[in-house]
């Protein structure tokens, strides 16, 4: 099984070489290779899911990630202990399993959608996508952090070409602008991972290893995530009670007249007040640091301005994985390394700040797709709005939301990828991308609206598919951290994200009237040949995705399954940090009101 | 012999693979009158830059370096019982000998061989092989004996820039560097252009040199010997702590950085890089870009005492009461942003890679200025990121240029970023290792531009108080130093943001090269030595890239030297103690 996840990185970047090599005068070889390699990748990941074993029941209460079927090799030592390894660390947890398998699906799709709409200079196409596959799914794979940062990256380049050599007029300036968004986000969050790193690493008030309590509190040089989340858990957790019990002590010799002992309480009252300030500010700089690069790629409001041009100028296999993966890659980072590195910093600045910007991002988003008369544009601007949900869901910070946040990733890449698809297919057949010029297609092209209808469907959230179960779960979980102690406004922002539901139903069905639906309105197609309804190449494509829409609406139960111990993980370390709060607030609170701060902490259960 | 006589004298070995060189090189002079042709003095070039590897790797393992002698003289003395009474008198007086030859090696000999200066040495002697493939067909045939004669020359100044011990010397070892480079921009070409850059260079140079000498009289004035360890230690020993001596000890620091700086082409006085790289072949800009900042690292990082000391523990260079990382954090901060925001505005290749390598250098100053805050344990991020960022930046740049050299003939130069659009459908090879070297030099992974920016950035997240001793420090100066390590923070986040901004340059050309249809083809020329040139930069970046472990493990051991453990006491005290009386 192992094997099966390494091959999942090798097959697809050995099929580039390959595919690359080839050159470009053998256009079926190209194809049929490329396809190759992406149905055994499709099949590698759906392999690697059915043998997904749950973790064991002694894990249960685990505050790390446990990966499964984990490889570790080293790559580079960069500090005097031997745990100061980069290593190629990769493995597959509740977390990032279904975004593999979707991964592979729509590079599968990405290639089946490319098949006739590239003609020039297609095996350097062919090679680059597939190169893409192996970037993306080692982002979702790695377990060690700077192999997260290199894969991060390493998707850049394949689609810095993808959209500049083969997307629309505008592809050169869009694919500039996609690259520096994205590098300047992600060299800010190589920052804040480096921060982490070596805060756990140089803590200047943590015990000696041999003064150490548990191996968690003393300082580790480590680049393994796993551990990471332990260790910051380790240094961070015990801090206000920490506080709290020497000021115990130090009431208790206040009014006494031995003043050694109370200049000795003082001072370490003192100490374990800085230590605790030292690193509520590290925890804000690093999670102000790994933000910007991850809020670059969700996109979250102020800087999504790369986005609507990339979607729009991508060749169609573009932007299907820019909208179905790319941007999970930025939820991911918040679920995997934002929320579990820095847990207190994500409950007190994180969920007001990003909550804020997520209900921004829904309506926003919703009024300028809105206002598009380009039909991609449109998806594109709907893809901010389904993240807004996405993100609302993930900083609820508990158990619902997260898996709502989850969801909500793997729908928005099936709905939207499908979208793009279908947008794709339609170009393909009139190379116009504006709605006015379309009218009436459901009669003309009765099997691309029927997908287009259902698709659309799934997107605005219909009951029984899979958008509705997503969208409800991500607003169920952000409604029930009213109940918080600080009284977080969590139902204002959820009230909020209710009006994206129904703009979301507006400008989709909008689309679907203007386009497949009223007088009919066919735009010139001369010269593009024939216009036919779907083939079977594209139908293969487009079943996959829909089905699995469907699935997900009426039966999500083994996804959540599969992701169940991983998301409680990040839920208890997000707990963890509520008691912290709590227990802060207690410290904060005036001496002479000792009723509150006795009140109890209790949080949602 | 006497430690010190031998010190004096003895260094002659040491210097084999310079001797080499320079022998090359006056071959090469008087050669050059009696046949002019540059394949001939091409492939001598590269038989010297060979034999120079040979005298090295022989120096390197059968010259006692100053490693090894510290090495032998922590073991315990050696008691063997089967050894006859004569013959461990003999042991012991040669054990007495050895260790009083280590204070003579480090305070008296003008040359010091160590880890160091056999790195520096081997950078340079294959920076120097892959310069003369470059300037194969870029030098005109009745010059070629005298141009590879002062490459050779330009080769042995940087080695012996990395082995200098002393301020003669150090200067001796830059101007070995710079009066060649001279006669290299003139020689290979006669047009007003390459004249004018020639002589302005030439005027800057000689200006920069008297800079650093007026530095250098202020040093030995400061600490009374040009000794550059006596300097280091006396300068941040308590008697650096004197008025007199620290404002004359920051004097020389501004003026030697100044001098320095002008080599490194730091901002503000980078500013004859630009229209000289313009106004030169592209060979000798490539030079430009990689010998003087070599020697100007290796001059820095002596004179900053970030060296090993071998004498005492591990001196964290002249601190100078926190003056110089500060100076050295505002050189590298405007450094870097001025070089990539200029870059954003050229349309000349050379000159965007001109502002490119200003950038570069200021990146190479954020370890120089992080390299004291980093404590004593082998903190990685200071100099050895450093020398591992050198060696990337040679590599990357040096390739960059090369692959310019290998495009352009005399009827259809590659003068601007225009000149390489559609270089992907024509020229596929070259533009795959083009692109190679502009993602290097934005620093993606997988070459080793990221690494080198990767342990740039965990030294300026590493300079908080060093964790083993913060129990012991006073709450006050524990705040001090955290809020200090905020300021060095800060110039990891300038560098990222840096970093991003030059991105915007090298994406701008890799656009060209892969998104544009070509506006006149390139003729088919195959110049195997640019070519060769080209692949062996894009040997080294890839593979660094690739296989980062063994490039770090050896600058590691470069500049870590001997485990501090081994010092008794305070490392700075003793090291102040351990000089000898000027």
């Amino acid at each position: 099984m192992q094997t099966a996840l390494l091959l999942l990185l090798a097959v697809p970047l050995a099929a580039a070489a390959v595919v690359a090599l080839l050159g470009a005068g053998r256009p079926r070889a190209v194809r049929r290779l490329s396809l190759l390699a992406s149905v055994v990748c499709l099949l590698l990941a759906v392999v690697v899911a059915a043998g997904f074993t749950q973790a064991p029941p002694a894990e249960d209460g685990a505050r790390t990630f446990h990966p499964r079927l984990a490889v570790q090799w080293n790559l580079l030592q960069l500090g005097p202990s031997p745990s100061a390894m980069v290593q190629f660390y990769v493995g597959v947890d509740g977390l990032n399993l279904a975004l593999v398998v979707l991964t592979a699906l729509l590079v599968f799709c990405g290639v089946l959608v490319s098949w006739k709409s590239v003609t020039e200079r297609d095996n350097e196409f062919f090679a680059w996508l597939l190169a893409l596959e192996t970037g993306m799914i080692g982002v979702f794979l790695a377990f060690d952090i700077i192999l997260f940062y290199v894969f991060f990256e390493l998707t850049l380049i394949p689609l810095f070409f993808l959209i500049g050599i083969w997307g629309g007029p505008q592809r050169q300036y869009a694919a500039r602008k996609f690259f520096i968004f994205t590098l300047a986000g992600s060299l800010i969050t190589l920052l804040g991972v480096i921060g982490v790193v070596l805060a756990v690493a140089n803590d200047p008030y943590a015990p000696p290893p041999a003064a150490a309590q548990n191996a968690d509190e003393a300082n580790e040089l480590t680049f393994s995530i796993p551990r990471l989340v332990e260790l910051v858990h380790g240094h961070t957790a015990p801090l206000p009670d920490d506080v709290e019990k020497k000021q115990k002590a130090f009431d208790k010799v206040k009014n006494a007249d031995f003043p050694n002992e109370k200049a000795a309480a003082e001072t370490q009252l003192k100490r374990a007040q800085e230590r605790l300030d030292f690193w509520r500010t590290v925890e804000f700089w690093v999670f102000a640091a790994l933000m910007v690069g991850f809020a670059v790629k969700v996109p979250l409001v102020p800087v999504h301005t790369w986005l609507p041009l990339a979607h729009t100028e991508a060749p169609t296999a573009g932007s299907v994985l820019l909208a179905g993966v790319l941007l999970k890659i930025g939820a991911y980072g918040f679920l995997r390394l934002c929320v579990p590195l820095a847990p207190d910093a994500s409950l007190a600045f994180g969920r007001p700040l990003i909550g804020v910007l997520a209900v921004i991002g829904v309506i926003y988003g919703s009024f300028c797709a809105l206002a598009q008369e380009d039909i991609k544009k449109l998806v594109a601007y709907s893809s901010v709005a389904h993240l807004g949900f996405c993100m609302l869901g993930v900083f609820a910070l508990n158990e619902v939301g997260l898996s709502g946040g989850l969801l909500q990733m793997i729908n928005h890449g099936l709905s939207t990828g499908a979208l793009f698809l279908l947008v794709g297919m339609l170009y393909e057949r009139y190379h116009t991308r504006k709605a006015a010029d379309y009218g009436g297609m459901a009669a003309r092209l009765k099997l691309l609206a029927l997908f287009m209808v259902f698709i659309t469907l799934s997107s605005i959230g219909l009951p029984g598919l899979n958008g509705f179960v997503g969208e409800t779960l991500a607003m169920f979980g952000m409604y029930s951290t009213e109940s918080d102690p600080n009284r977080f406004p969590g139902w204002l922002l959820t009230g909020l994200a209710s009006a994206g539901v129904v703009l979301g139903a507006w400008y989709m069905l909008t689309l679907l009237r203007r386009v497949f639906f009223g007088e009919p309105k066919e735009p010139a197609h001369e010269g593009h040949g024939p216009v036919r309804d779907l083939d079977a190449r594209e139908l293969t494509a487009l079943v996959p995705v829909a089905a699995l829409c469907l699935a997900l609406g009426v039966w999500p139960q083994p996804f959540f399954d599969a992701a169940r111990p991983d998301l409680k993980v990040v839920a208890r370390i997000a707990d963890g940090a509520r008691d912290r709060a709590d227990a802060e607030r207690r410290l904060a609170a005036p001496p002479e009101a000792p009723q509150a701060a006795a009140a109890p902490g209790g949080r949602p259960q | 012999v006497k430690p010190l006589d031998e010190a004096l004298i003895g260094f002659f070995p040491q210097l084999l693979p310079e001797a080499v060189l320079v022998v090359a090189a006056c071959a090469f002079f008087l050669g050059g009158t009696w046949r002019a042709r540059r394949r001939l003095w091409g492939i001598a070039a590269l038989v010297a830059l060979a034999l120079a590897g040979v005298a090295l790797a022989y120096t390197a393992a059968g010259v006692r370096s100053v490693e090894a002698l510290k090495q032998e003289i922590s073991e315990p003395p050696r008691k063997d019982p089967n050894i006859s009474p004569a013959g461990q008198q003999v042991l012991d007086e040669r054990r007495k000998h050895d260790e009083a030859a280590l204070p003579a090696m480090v305070y008296a000999s003008p040359v010091l061989h160590s880890r160091l200066s056999v790195l520096f040495a081997w950078i340079a002697i294959a920076g120097g092989a892959v310069l003369v493939l470059l300037s194969w067909n870029d030098v005109p045939d009745e010059y070629a004996a005298e141009y590879h004669a002062c490459l050779l020359l330009v080769t042995a100044g940087v080695c012996l820039t990395g082995m200098a011990n002393d301020l003669i010397t150090l200067f001796l070892a830059l101007e070995l560097v710079s009066i060649p480079t001279y006669i290299l921009l003139y020689l290979p070409r006669s047009d007003p252009r390459a004249q004018e850059s020639a002589m302005k260079y030439f005027l800057l140079s000689i200006f920069s040199s008297a800079l650093l000498l007026f530095g250098f009289s202020y040093l030995y004035g400061a600490a009374g010997t040009t000794n550059i360890p006596a300097i280091v230690d006396a300068l941040s020993g308590p008697a650096g702590a004197e008025p007199g001596a620290a404002g004359l000890a920051l004097v020389a620091l501004v003026l030697v950085t100044a001098g320095l700086g002008f080599k490194l082409a730091a901002a503000p006085f980078h500013f004859y890089a630009p229209d000289v790289y313009q106004g030169t072949t592209t060979s000798a800009a490539a030079l430009l870009a990689f010998a003087p900042k070599v020697a100007a690292v290796a001059a820095l990082i002596r004179l900053l005492g970030y060296a090993p000391g071998f004498a005492g523990g591990r001196v964290l260079g002249l601190d100078l009461g926190g003056q110089t990382p500060r100076l050295l954090w505002i050189l590298a901060a405007v450094t870097m942003s001025l070089g990539n925001v200029l870059a954003l505005l050229q349309d000349n290749l050379k000159r965007l890679f001109a502002y490119s390598s200003v950038a570069h250098a200021g990146y190479m100053l954020v370890g120089l200025a992080v390299a004291p805050k980093l404590g004593d344990a082998a903190a990685a991020g200071g100099v050895d990121a450093v020398l591992f960022y050198l060696v990337a930046y040679g590599a990357m740049t040096v390739g960059a240029f090369a692959v310019i050299g290998w495009l352009s003939t005399p009827a259809r130069p590659v003068e601007t970023v225009d000149d390489l659009a559609g270089l992907s459908g024509s020229r596929p090879a070259a533009a795959l290792v083009m692109a190679l070297f502009l993602f290097s030099l934005i620093g993606m992974p997988l070459t080793a531009g990221f690494w080198g920016k990767l342990q740039l950035f965990f030294g300026t997240m590493s300079t908080g108080p060093d964790p083993a001793h913060a129990a012991l420090l006073k709450p006050e100066d524990l705040a001090r130093q955290t809020a200090d390590a905020w300021f060095f923070r800060a110039l990891g986040l300038i560098l990222a943001v840096n970093a991003a901004v030059g991105a915007w340059y090298y994406l701008r050309i890799a656009a060209v090269m892969y998104l544009r249809t070509p506006l006149q083809l390139l003729e088919r020329t195959r110049p195997w030595p640019a070519m060769a040139a080209v692949w062996a930069c894009a040997l080294v970046t890839l593979g660094v890239g690739l296989f980062p472990w063994p490039l770090s493990q050896a600058v590691k051991k470069a500049t870590h030297g001997p485990p501090a453990a081994a010092a008794p006491g305070p490392p700075r005290a003793a090291a102040a103690t351990g000089g000898p009386a000027p």
